[in-house]
């Protein structure tokens, strides 16, 4: 008596499939969560409710228990969850479903053979949202709250890890705001504060959710974005270079106006590491600011030196820049006038 | 009328597993083989009505053994005993003409299906002559 | 050292482990097979006696490959037999069982390939070892319970303080097979320790087994 009384009491969900998949029991966790009485989901296969369950992953891991009396792990990590059940906990956590952590383990008959499996499903919504705190605090800047130097870092390498072995490349985007520093000694630091914030969330809001934009420096920003080539790498670029030039960065009473300078490069067949990719993309941003500011400079790698020096550019070119692999293309966006004034 | 019976099987183990699960009152005379070539030299010697063969086994495994017999004697009836019936397995072994496969662990009533069956075989032999 | 173990078990309860392996291994491969949809092929287990101080260099002589290149997932389990499952694969592997194992996890391209490989491995670990230790309960009459896999990392560390959780006053039994997936390229290593404790019982399992074959 007590042991039936568990099942119903106890702080988690409890399934008991059989060997075809069929649920066999549903506790009052499940019934509750689900707003799936019992009596309609036993006798039938779990799919018939849960159709998203029916995963190569989850065949495999239920297989697997069942033939090997095993158990199987579905953390909350990878998974999110088994069953898409909505948050109860509204409190801090920015979940939709409920996060669970679940496991399968093996049941037998009296000959000790296995026929059922059972599934536990555990609540851990406030346990996610922790961890995801905890994530954000080491890869997030705290000013900005856009993504840090270290964590572009590590997803620069791993997207350069996949893209040598499959199909399509990517591009990314050094960006520097021009004259930072006489914003902050201009208009005082909690101006230049709020020029950073702003500065991010708009090239956040204008590109894409699978773009990695991070703060890489005191005023340089970067942008990753996969399976993008230069040409349109150059395309968003240009766009957001005039975004930030129109923009009025409106300060308590004082209107700020702030440019920013680019270079963009992309991964190529030649390319021997992440490294060197944002090398390229940092000598095409020095280009950049060399060429007058306010502009887009991007690198293409090529073994034949071709420059084309902008027409108001009198200075050589400086000895760091690497000139066998640059061919320059300006895109000359400022007027006349104040491409004089440059530098 | 199966007379004798060759084991071919490098664990003393399974061997004493299979004679157990022999019936003991057909009077069968038994011979063992520890490798694929002892196997082949006792299956010259005592030429035997069935044999059943273990697949990995060192010196001359399972597969190399029932190639090297079936050329001695086309009609060699040879069950293999085995614990892995994967379907690739499985494939490769009914190609090189074995005549039926003994899941391990064994049971006495398998062995004895068997041996029914190739009772039966040799019975048709016998009489399509 | 080795001489104190030459006595844990007959040369008869040996072999009766030897063949318990045997049957146990090929099994494991023949379902495996069904269940990850990918043939894979577990060697003959050879099987030793070691002192559990000299598992850290067993293992690196074993595992040809340097510890930097490999993947190692663990497994403890207990019950009747008690013990931990080590599968050891070289670091590209994970990378290409995702490919293999194609399924919804392809789909989860926003999340770096790092996490998804380390959750590809403890699923292939977690299924492998429950396959061969799954196979030995079940011939020896017996069921185990598991922990969750784990993944050991290539830094000193956590080898180390993984090696160091066995009881070093006591012996193991190690039975090593090597595994191939025909499908994909990748051979690796499955270890199962069991310790001293465990012995008694699987002696008095072995000759069990063997009752019914006398």
């Amino acid at each position: 008596m007590i042991f039936s009384q568990i099942f119903d009491m106890v702080n988690i969900g409890i399934v008991i499939l059989d060997k075809d998949l069929k649920v066999c029991k549903w506790n009052r966790w499940m019934e509750i969560h689900s707003k799936i009485p019992r009596e309609k989901i036993v006798g039938k296969s779990v799919f018939t409710f849960f159709p998203d369950l029916n995963t190569p992953h989850f065949l495999r891991n239920f297989k697997s228990v069942v033939t090997f009396g095993n158990f199987a792990f579905f953390s909350q990590k990878l998974h999110q969850y088994l069953f898409p059940f909505e948050t109860t906990e509204a409190l801090g956590t920015s979940f939709r479903y409920m996060r669970q952590s679940c496991a399968m383990g093996p049941l037998r008959d009296e000959k000790n053979v296995i026929q059922y499996a059972y599934i536990t499903v555990q609540d851990v919504t406030q346990l996610a949202a922790y961890q995801q705190k905890l994530k954000d605090l080491s890869i997030r800047d705290p000013l900005t709250k856009v993504y840090n130097r270290g964590y572009f870092e590590k997803r620069l390498e791993e997207e350069f890890d996949r893209y040598k072995r499959y199909p399509g490349t990517f591009s990314i985007i050094m960006q520097d705001i021009d004259f930072f520093k006489n914003v902050n000694d201009t208009y005082g630091h909690q101006a230049g504060d709020y020029v950073l914030k702003t500065f991010a969330s708009i090239i956040v809001s204008n590109i894409r959710k699978v773009d990695i934009f991070a703060r890489y420096g005191g005023e340089e920003f970067c942008c990753l974005l996969p399976e993008t080539e230069i040409e349109a790498a150059m395309n968003v670029a240009e766009f957001l270079r005039a975004r930030i030039e129109s923009n009025i960065f409106q300060f308590r009473d004082t209107p700020i106006r702030i440019t920013m300078s680019q270079g963009v490069a992309e991964l190529q067949e030649g390319t021997v590491s992440a490294k060197s990719l944002l090398q390229k993309a940092d000598n095409a941003l020095y280009e950049a600011k060399r060429c007058g500011r306010n502009q887009v400079i991007r690198i293409d790698s090529s073994s034949q030196l071709s420059i084309d020096p902008p027409e108001d550019t009198p200075s050589p070119l400086p000895q760091q820049v690497n000139a066998e692999d640059i061919q320059a293309i300006c895109h000359e966006t400022l007027p006349t006038a104040q491409r004089d004034k440059s530098e | 009328m199966i007379k004798k019976i060759l084991i071919i099987d490098d664990s003393p183990i399974a061997r004493k597993m299979l004679k157990s699960c022999l019936p003991k009152d057909k009077g069968y005379e038994l011979c063992e083989a520890a490798d694929g070539e002892e196997g082949i030299r006792k299956y010259l010697e005592f030429v035997p009505d069935l044999t059943f063969m273990d697949l990995t086994m060192p010196k001359l495994d399972g597969y190399q053994a029932i190639d090297a017999i079936r050329k001695l004697d086309k009609d060699a009836i040879i069950v293999v005993s085995t614990a892995d019936i994967q379907r690739e397995s499985m494939s490769r072994v009914i190609n090189a003409g074995v005549f039926s496969v003994l899941r391990k662990p064994m049971k006495s009533k398998f062995v004895q299906e068997i041996l029914i069956r190739v009772e039966a075989e040799k019975k048709k032999r016998a009489g399509g002559e | 050292m080795g001489d104190e173990h030459e006595y844990i078990f007959s040369d008869e309860e040996k072999d009766i482990l030897q063949e318990i392996m045997n049957i146990a291994f090929g099994s494991a491969s023949a379902d495996l097979g069904d269940v990850i949809d990918i043939y894979v092929e577990l060697s003959t287990p050879d099987i030793q006696v070691l002192d559990v101080g000299d598992i850290p260099s067993y293992l690196i002589e074993r595992m040809h490959f340097r510890q930097k290149e490999t993947s190692i997932v663990a497994q403890n389990f207990w019950g009747d037999f008690k013990g931990s499952g080590i599968l050891v694969l070289p670091n590209k592997a994970g990378r290409n069982l995702i490919t293999v194992l194609d399924d919804d996890q392809a789909g989860l391209d926003t999340e770096p390939i790092a996490g998804q490989e380390r959750e590809v491995l403890m699923e292939v670990g977690n299924i492998l070892i429950g396959a061969c230790v799954g196979k030995v309960c079940e011939l020896l009459e017996t069921f185990v319970t598991y922990t969750p896999p784990r993944v050991i990392h290539d830094s000193g560390n956590e080898y180390d303080s993984f090696v160091k959780s066995f009881d070093p006053s006591q012996a193991a039994i190690i039975m090593e097979t090597v595994f191939k997936f025909q499908k994909v390229d990748i051979n690796g290593l499955l270890f199962i320790f069991t310790n001293q404790e465990a012995i008694e019982w699987l002696r008095k399992a072995l000759h069990n087994f063997m009752e019914s074959y006398e």
